[in-house]
């Protein structure tokens, strides 16, 4: 088996005396997908949090274990030297595509901020890249899109934006949090689609949070499953799916089941 | 172009009601000026020419329509109390209230901002319980107190004795520090308070949105975010109440401080006016006021269009 | 009633707030004891000497007259409550009817007209419009009070107006106009409990601009005509303490201070209370 891109071990986030997440470890390979599961509240989003070192800065915030992020110990670096990790070697999309861009500035001016930023890219250079990326997450007529506002947008092109933002440098990887649950089902298909796909291409791991069992079943390699910070279950989605090792999960899928029909 | 020719009639009707409210208050309910233009023992005659010279036996409307072509022709006539003509007194007022009301406003709000910032910042510690308990006493702090109190701080034995007490005696730079220091800092400290939690408060909304939260995912830096993020997209809150105070604080603030600092500025004038009846100084302030207001609207408009790329 | 119950579990857990209110209770007792007559009642007594200094006989001393500064500052109590309290009132009622109005009838003229009236009141810089109406209808002693809460109601109103708009679309409203109840009683029954939280802070918040406007009407001479004031006490001060006696002003300004303070923290934790992303913890 490979070395894994991402190692964590043990973590724990505490806020107050409370564990919101309870020695939590995994393993996240290269161009995989690695599907968190759980129900609101869980600990899914906090996890992430602790993992990109965006945890809000409260004195009640304290997290411990261990994030290897390849060779890097992800939890004694300071902020300074996250921020260099932050957005080229591991990279995350949140939610809501509608409220995630700024108005002030273009799409291609926030896209190409990214080359700018930790490619080093001349502004001209910058925006080839920005305009070739938009082609890769399967935006047609990426001038058009360059040129305009968040606002002129959908919310399905908004997130493809925001994923082209996120692996614009080849990241390692990659954290969704309900990517796109705010999406209607079509959209949820395309960006999904997109995103696993570079994912493959470029050798991005990807953590893709969800409370959607079916889109584990669909875009899953493996699948963790939380539980009140947690974690009961580590297995491929195969697996998962067949013989459940924990009674939790059945009945998550069980549930899932009854909606769906 | 048709959303333009909708704004103008917006400012078109407020105008209009803004002088029709003021013709009404000041010039119709205003003091009766025809004795003191002639003495107690004048004849009927007397009287009655004066008051017809006066327009006072006019009906209501006509006198209201007269006024409105007065004010859009600029024939503002002559003040009733010194005959000075009504453009010179403007000429010779207004740009003392300018100088004098301009820093104190602009700095007022430039501290604010940085106040404000600060404790959104640091929002729930030390810095910022401090900079609101501030803000909340500057708040409770009338404007006469602090004017007050400046003066015999600065101005009396019984302080520093730095400034003089009152008047504008002004020909250089150096004597205009003089004479504007006292004033400009009691209407920095007036409105301190006030804002310093408006921009609290918006610096705190603008730090909590999601695009926020996406830069820092990101990785922009502490100074990225507060200057390209937070700042930018506070401008336009920040627009919005830098020019809309301006008729209360730069208006409203120079009545009270030049009356107090016996500063021979627009305020001053006005108040002398209410107080005397004097209707063509009254219709011209007035007047100039609603136009000076719509004016600024227009502005604002144009700021935020060139600020906000969703405003169209 | 849901967010009045919420408010105020969330007010007994705020500090300030709470100091705020027991400042503002204190002086709303010594405003009644001064009404009821047994405080304050020698505010206009000349027994002592000009301009004396603190002593047992006049805790702040005397004024140019020789009046007690201690007694007229606590008369002062009553007439700033009057004022506050006739004007908050009048203005926040006055806002919340045509507000409520403005918004039930949304898109129609009658909104188009008071939007407009209060577009016209915002443009006139305020003293000013004070000011001419506090002498236009000199003499009467309500001038001042009346001019007051015909600038003060604007804000109100375009709260209540946000507020009555966004209620108008909902199911239940909806609802309730389709089985015919008349608009009045929909606006009484449901959205008046929802607006009550508005209606307590502006209120405050017009009871504290309302003192301070009677400071420097009184000073321009168009405020407190007979009686005592802070503001006219302040104004008498503006000369003395160019010539060193204090009195007048400190005792007004502290006790104006005071109450002003008390006024704002209730403001601010009434806010908090309903708006907890605003609160500085």
């Amino acid at each position: 088996m490979k070395n894994p891109a991402l190692s964590v071990r043990d973590l724990s986030v505490f806020i107050g005396d409370q564990a919101v997440v309870d020695r939590v470890s995994f393993d996240l390979y290269e161009g995989e997908v690695l599907a968190l599961v759980g129900e609101s509240g869980c600990g899914k989003t906090k996890t992430a949090e602790a993992i990109m070192g965006l945890l809000a800065r409260d004195v009640k915030n304290r997290r411990t274990g261990s994030i290897r992020l390849g060779e890097q110990e992800l939890m004694s670096m300071g902020e300074a030297e996250m921020r260099r990790i932050r957005g080229r070697e591991i990279s995350m999309v949140f939610q809501e595509p509608m409220t995630a861009l700024d108005p002030v500035f273009s799409n291609g001016q926030q896209l190409a901020q990214q080359f700018r930023r930790h490619r080093g890219q001349s502004r001209s250079q910058a925006r080839d890249s920005a305009a070739e990326m938009l082609t890769r997450v399967g935006i047609q007529d990426p001038e058009r899109i360059m040129r305009s506002y968040p606002h002129q947008l959908s919310g399905g092109l908004r997130q493809r934006l925001i994923v082209a933002m996120a692996m614009a440098c080849r990241p390692r990887v990659l954290i969704a949090d309900e990517p796109t649950t705010a999406l209607d089902v079509t959209t949820q298909a395309q960006v999904l689609e997109q995103m696993t796909k570079l994912g493959r291409e470029i050798g991005t791991a990807i953590l893709l949070i969800t409370h959607d069992l079916g889109v584990v079943a669909q875009y899953g390699d493996r699948a963790l499953i939380m539980r009140r910070g947690k974690l009961l279950e580590n297995q491929p989605v195969k697996d998962l799916f067949a013989k459940p090792e924990n009674p939790y999960t059945g009945s998550l899928i069980a549930a899932a089941r009854e909606l769906s029909t | 172009m048709r959303f333009t020719a909708g704004k103008l009639l917006h400012g078109l009707l407020l105008i209009l009601g803004v002088t029709f409210l003021s013709f009404l208050l000041m010039v119709w309910f205003g003091p009766d000026q025809t004795y003191s233009l002639i003495g107690k023992n004048a004849s009927a005659e007397e009287i009655a020419s004066v008051r017809h010279q006066l327009g006072y036996d006019q009906p209501f409307f006509a006198r209201y329509f007269e006024y409105l072509r007065e004010l859009v022709t600029l024939d503002l006539g002559a003040s009733n109390a010194s005959g000075e003509a009504v453009r010179s007194l403007l000429a010779r007022t207004l740009p003392v209230s300018l100088a004098l009301m301009i820093p104190g406003f602009v700095l007022g709000n430039l501290l604010g901002i940085a106040l404000g910032l600060a404790a959104a910042q640091h929002r729930g510690r030390w810095p910022d319980r401090l900079i609101t308990g501030f803000s909340v006493s500057g708040m409770s702090l009338s404007f006469l107190v602090i004017i007050i109190a400046l003066q015999a701080l600065l101005c009396t034995p019984y302080g520093l004795d730095l400034f003089p007490v009152r008047g504008w005696r002004v020909d250089s730079f150096a004597s205009y520090l003089q004479y504007a220091t006292v004033p400009s800092l009691s209407l920095i400290l007036v409105t301190l308070g006030y804002n310093t939690r408006f921009y609290r408060a918006v610096f705190i909304e603008e730090y909590g949105r999601d695009h926020i939260r996406t830069a820092r995912a990101f990785g922009a830096s502490t100074t990225e975010i507060l200057w390209k993020h937070v700042l930018r997209n506070s401008l336009v809150p920040v627009i919005t109440r830098f020019m809309f105070s301006i008729p209360l604080v730069v208006i409203s603030g120079s009545l009270l401080i030049e009356s107090y600092f016996g500063i021979p500025g627009i305020g001053l004038a006005t108040f002398e006016a209410i107080t005397s009846g004097d209707q063509p100084v009254l219709k011209a302030v007035v007047g100039l006021t609603a136009v000076a207001f719509v004016l600024l609207q227009a502005v604002t408009d144009t700021l935020y269009r060139l600020v906000d790329p969703r405003v169209t | 009633m849901m967010a009045m119950a919420r408010t105020f579990s969330r007010l007994r857990k705020d500090r300030s707030g709470l100091a705020g209110l027991s400042i503002v209770a204190l002086f709303f007792l010594a405003a009644i004891a001064v009404w009821a007559g047994w405080l304050g009642q020698d505010w206009s007594a000349a027994d002592g000497a000009r301009w004396e200094g603190p002593g047992a006989a006049h805790w702040f001393g005397t004024n140019v007259l020789g009046q007690d500064i201690f007694e007229r500052a606590v008369y002062s109590v009553r007439t700033a409550f009057e004022i506050g309290l006739v004007v908050a009132l009048l203005s926040t009622v006055l806002g919340a009817v045509l507000g409520a109005v403005a918004g039930w009838r949304g898109d129609t003229w009658v909104d188009g007209a008071i939007t407009w009236l209060k577009g016209v009141l915002d443009a006139i810089p305020f003293y000013l419009f004070v000011a001419a109406v506090a002498f236009a209808l000199r003499g009467a002693p309500w001038a001042m009070h009346l001019a007051m809460v015909a600038t003060f109601w604007t804000t109100t109103a375009r709260l209540v107006r946000a507020e009555v708009l966004k209620i108008r679309s909902l199911d239940y409203v909806r609802s309730a106009r389709a089985i015919g109840l008349p608009g009045v009683v929909i606006l009484a029954r449901h959205v008046l409990p929802n607006t009550t939280h508005i209606l307590l802070v502006q209120g405050t918040i017009a009871f504290v601009a309302a003192i301070k406007t009677e400071v420097v009407l009184s000073f321009l001479g168009l405020g407190v005509q007979d009686g005592v004031s802070w503001g006219l006490m302040l104004a008498e001060s503006t000369q003395e303490v160019l010539a060193g006696h204090f009195g007048n002003f400190i005792a007004a300004s502290g006790m104006l201070f005071l109450l002003l303070l008390g006024l704002n923290l209730l403001a601010d934790a009434m806010q908090d209370a309903l708006d907890p992303k605003q609160a500085a913890l």
